[in-house]
């Protein structure tokens, strides 16, 4: 067996199967026909990570709250658009939670209220960690993005914890428009391997 | 072009991550995504790097925060589910959205029906078995709509096999009576979609009839549906062989043994 594959199973079991419950993939199809206890137990397992990346790109903890709300509100109502195909349940969700809070930064309010400041590089270290297997997912992607070229490093963390557009991005490391495209491409593939994403 | 190719395809980490602004490069980029199947698995799995850096995110929520969603919950409908033809959502592809509307209202008139015709059995023998007929005429009716909701949902299940299949390969000719003739081959099982945009509808009594022309002879692969709103459903044929070209001619309704006309469709299909 190589490590590669202990990494693999490791990343499976930190997102699909945590707690060992039910797989989140079955409780979002059971979501779909209605079942308000499986939304229950899908909110359980996916309200820290919705509510957690939000808060890295929004940063306010009300608006973070507001739009973690509406995120799982829609994962209710648009539940039964979840196509399996196209990737795992906790992807969709946590892409749902994402581009909410892209959309709240740019609508114009949020972008006044907002800090001007880049983001964090380094996950934070200043929450609590609520459940093991976060701190382990939290470990595992610091290690990973420490094995990466810092700009590389800086583009993702910048676009994806910080909200900005690979404009931005390119605009605020003072790199040109195609390399950043190209850093946050191989850096991604790097992160891949990495985690052991197939 | 080339170039511009290689360029779109560089944004596919860009993309994963929501870093596209909206606007030109994004539709250019989901445009792209449809037609590039590497492209497509590149960014699912950097999706699932993204999820792993939310998860590696994860906060504890404002304890209120669970029964505030809960109790939205309970309150909100939830939106039906899209038929499938994992395809960008916005196209009309796929089965006809009419037909689980139409088997619904038909389904509502059945319910009308049986209760009038309850009334009708009260009263004599001859108007019960007349009510009979009729119930088994509208029996046999719904049974034909839920014979086609099945048709179309296969026809669904076969188009989306054909899109995701690894060897799928996007081909497209203008025709020479105008619009554009877009095929999905899947060399793996010879099938392939045809669809087509901006052909002149045909008057009364014509058809677009598809034809796969090899070098010893000509097979009739089966009609185009007709021209909707300048577009015609998507349509499998299947049983492609090495050499053929996919060939479109109009004939006579409803279709020929041979082609009639010239073809205004001559498109190599590499298998």
């Amino acid at each position: 067996m190589n490590p590669n594959d202990s990494d693999a199973s490791r990343f499976r079991s930190a997102t699909a199967d945590r707690r060992g419950e039910r797989d989140l993939d079955d409780l979002l199809i059971h979501v779909a026909r209605g079942d308000q206890a499986a939304f229950e137990a899908l909110y359980d397992r996916m309200a820290g990570p919705v509510y957690g990346v939000i808060r890295r790109v929004l940063r306010d903890p009300s608006q973070s709250e507001e739009v973690a709300q509406e995120v799982l509100l829609e994962v209710w109502r648009t539940a039964a658009r979840f196509d399996p195909a196209m990737g795992g349940a906790a992807t969709w969700v946590t892409t749902i939670a994402h581009r909410r809070a892209i959309d709240r930064i740019r609508s114009t309010t949020a972008a006044a209220e907002r800090e001007h400041k880049s983001a964090d590089v380094s996950p934070p270290h200043d929450e609590v960690a609520e459940a093991v297997e976060a701190s382990l997912d939290r470990e595992r992607v610091r290690r990973c993005l420490e094995s990466l070229t810092e700009i590389q490093r800086e583009s993702i963390t910048l676009a994806y914890y910080g909200g900005h557009s690979y404009r931005q991005v390119a605009e605020l490391l003072q790199v040109g428009l195609g390399a950043i495209k190209t850093r946050i491409r191989d850096g991604l593939i790097r992160l891949r391997d990495c985690l052991g994403v197939s | 072009m080339r170039f511009f190719r290689q360029d779109l395809h560089t944004l596919a980490g860009a993309y994963a991550l929501d870093a596209l602004e909206p606007g030109g490069e994004l539709t250019r980029f989901n445009r792209h995504l449809s037609r590039c199947q590497s492209c497509a698995s590149e960014v699912r799995g950097f999706r699932e790097v993204a999820t792993a850096m939310a998860f590696a995110a994860t906060t504890e929520p404002p304890a209120e925060m669970r029964d505030q969603v809960l109790a939205a919950v309970a309150r909100t409908r939830q939106l039906p589910p899209e038929i499938r033809t994992h395809v960008r959502p916005r196209r009309t592809w796929g089965a006809a959205p009419w037909i689980p509307w139409l088997s619904g209202a038909i389904a509502t008139a059945g319910i009308v029906l049986a209760v009038l015709f309850g009334f009708a059995q009260a009263h004599t023998q001859q108007q019960l078995n007349q009510a009979r007929a009729q119930n088994q005429a509208l029996a046999a009716m719904q049974a034909r709509i839920e014979l086609e909701l099945d048709a179309a949902r296969a026809h669904d299940q076969a188009l989306a096999a054909i899109l995701s299949s690894p060897h799928a390969v996007y081909l497209s000719q203008r025709t020479t009576a105008g619009g554009v003739t877009g095929v999905v081959l899947d060399a793996a099982t010879r099938q392939m979609i045809v669809t087509t945009a901006g052909l002149p509808a045909l008057p009364a009594g014509k058809v677009y009839q598809m034809w796969l022309i090899g070098q010893v002879k000509i097979v009739s692969a089966g009609l185009l549906p007709p021209v909707k709103s300048g577009q015609t459903t998507p349509v499998i044929a299947s049983g492609i062989v090495p050499g053929d070209k996919l060939g479109l001619t109009v004939e006579p309704a409803p279709g020929t043994a041979q082609p009639t006309t010239k073809p205004i469709v001559d498109l190599p299909l590499p298998v």
